[in-house]
């Protein structure tokens, strides 16, 4: 059985220092097994200005076995799969401690994107790239973050002041983007040829 | 009067307990002794003991009492203590059972205190009941136990010495008795009121849990880090570490930490946990979540292997958290 209470103690202590981290985590429905953790890109790296969702699954013998995680946002990263989003990361692995926490271990995934290292890689085809021909691989990952950690910052709610705040009346707006799929620019369309 | 007994005690039994403990103290020869024993046990009640199980007050004053007293004995008395508490729970239809443990209880009880009974501990059932008729004689072949019962409790206030007050029977009648007949005591009841409380509080918990939950990891872990540690050095910065550094709760698993668990320290690096997760993570990988160094796990596991030992060890742990 998961230690709930200790899960429970974890989100308090995440949101206690979200400013500082900028590392959120958010069960996923009622069950605290699953969860969504959120990192900002590390300044300074080609992943910078992105927001990166990992899915969270804590397994029944958490925190004595690690969480299991992985990406959600497509990342170029020699130690994260390009396909599956999967982490090649020790602490996931065998050297999780049940001392450390999900906070700290996305604040380690966060080193990570930071610290690519890529004679142990999870993604080949980055890692060759990296290797040879570093330049290429620093704009492919520059543009995934664009293409792929930049739209999935926005949540619903900053979609839905933006367009309130447009001028469209709140339930309309909430159906509309509800309709299109969350898709911002087509509610906007949609809204405007209505 | 065999099948009186028997029959009494499935029909009530609270006074039937009674009486049984004021028999005994009847009987009693040997007063100083109790006396002592009971001054012993005020000094603990007074200290406000925290919930002590009944089982190891009773065999620590024993075992301190008389050197006669075996590890079999303990343990046999153990076993009778605990079924005793399940008949604390169990419906009416049980009792009679219960009572032959209670009884049993008395029995050992008697032999380590030094009384001339010679009855075996191991022949309990029959041997009690045979005791218990023949001190029914020395009663004055009293058959009707609720008049017994009257003029023993009469009797008892007459014959309460001043200094030690609660009744100096085996505890195990002692609060049965409290527990169902205190209206024509009030004194007594209120005087034993904590040992009742104590019993309650422990006893359902410990009849629930299997003797291998981490109750057994507690004694088996806990005195030999601490002993090592503290005795053989290495100790300084660690001891420091300990004053300045301990943490409320368990790290792993939010849990408060106790007394036992603030003052277990498995690893040398400074690493705190309760001894659930310890026990946990020893099932596991054996690792110090701390530092991820394994735990040195021998000395536990060589206290494990003897049964006696580990017998004692559970004593004195409970003399040693006794503050």
């Amino acid at each position: 059985m998961i230690d709930f209470s200790r899960v429970q103690k974890e989100l308090q202590e995440c949101i206690k220092d979200i400013e500082a981290s900028g590392i959120k985590v958010t069960p996923k429905g009622d069950n605290l097994s699953r969860l969504v953790g959120t990192i900002p890109g590390p300044i300074g790296t080609p992943y910078e200005g992105g927001t990166f969702q990992l899915d969270i699954t804590l397994p029944d013998a958490y925190p004595f076995q690690p969480p299991k995680v992985q990406f959600t946002t497509k990342v170029w990263h020699p130690n994260i799969s390009s396909q599956s989003g999967a982490i090649c990361l020790d602490i996931l692995k065998d050297q999780w401690s049940p001392a450390l926490t999900l906070k700290t271990a996305l604040l380690s995934v966060q080193a990570l994107l930071s610290a690519p290292e890529p004679n142990d890689p999870q993604d080949a085809v980055v890692a060759q790239q990296y290797h040879r021909d570093y330049q290429t691989f620093v704009n492919t990952a520059r543009y995934w973050t664009e293409a792929f950690a930049k739209t999935s910052s926005l949540g619903v709610e900053e979609k839905v002041k933006k367009l309130v705040e447009m001028g469209f009346p709140e339930p309309i707006v909430r159906s509309t983007l509800e309709a299109v799929g969350g898709d911002e620019n087509l509610a906007l369309e949609k809204l405007c040829s209505s | 009067m065999v099948s009186d007994s028997i029959a009494n005690a499935s029909i009530t039994c609270a006074p039937n307990v009674r009486d049984l403990g004021k028999k005994k103290r009847a009987n009693r020869s040997a007063k100083l002794k109790q006396c002592k024993l009971d001054v012993r046990r005020e000094q603990w009640l007074s200290q406000g003991k925290k919930k002590e199980c009944l089982e190891e007050w009773t065999g620590d004053a024993i075992q301190w009492d008389s050197s006669k007293m075996t590890l079999e004995n303990m343990e046999l008395r153990k076993a009778m203590d605990r079924a005793e508490g399940n008949g604390h729970i169990s419906s009416p239809s049980n009792s009679p059972i219960s009572f032959n443990s209670i009884m049993g209880s008395n029995d050992s009880g008697t032999n380590c205190s030094g009384s001339s009974s010679s009855s075996s501990s191991a022949g309990c059932c029959s041997g009690n009941i045979t005791e218990e008729d023949d001190e029914g004689d020395d009663d004055g072949c009293l058959d009707d136990w609720e008049a017994m019962a009257d003029a023993l409790a009469a009797n008892d206030e007459n014959k309460k010495p001043p200094v030690c007050p609660p009744p100096t029977q085996d505890l195990a009648a002692n609060n049965m008795e409290v527990r169902v007949a205190t209206a024509q005591n009030p004194g007594l009841e209120s005087r034993v009121i904590p040992a009742v409380t104590n019993t309650r509080a422990w006893r359902p918990d410990d009849a629930s849990r299997p003797q291998s939950l981490p109750n057994l990891t507690k004694h088996h872990s806990f005195p030999n880090p601490l002993d090592r540690r503290f005795m053989n050095g290495g100790i300084p910065w660690t001891s420091r570490n300990r004053i300045f550094n301990t943490p409320t709760s368990c790290p792993i698993c939010c849990e408060d930490l106790d007394l036992t668990d603030s003052s277990f320290l498995p690893c040398l690096c400074g690493f705190r946990l309760c001894l659930f997760c310890h026990k946990r993570i020893l099932e596991e990988d054996g690792r110090c979540p701390g530092c991820r160094k394994p735990y040195e796990t021998n000395p536990v596991q060589g206290e494990a292997s003897s049964e006696g030992g580990n017998l004692t060890f559970h004593r004195s742990r409970s003399l040693m958290m006794r503050p």
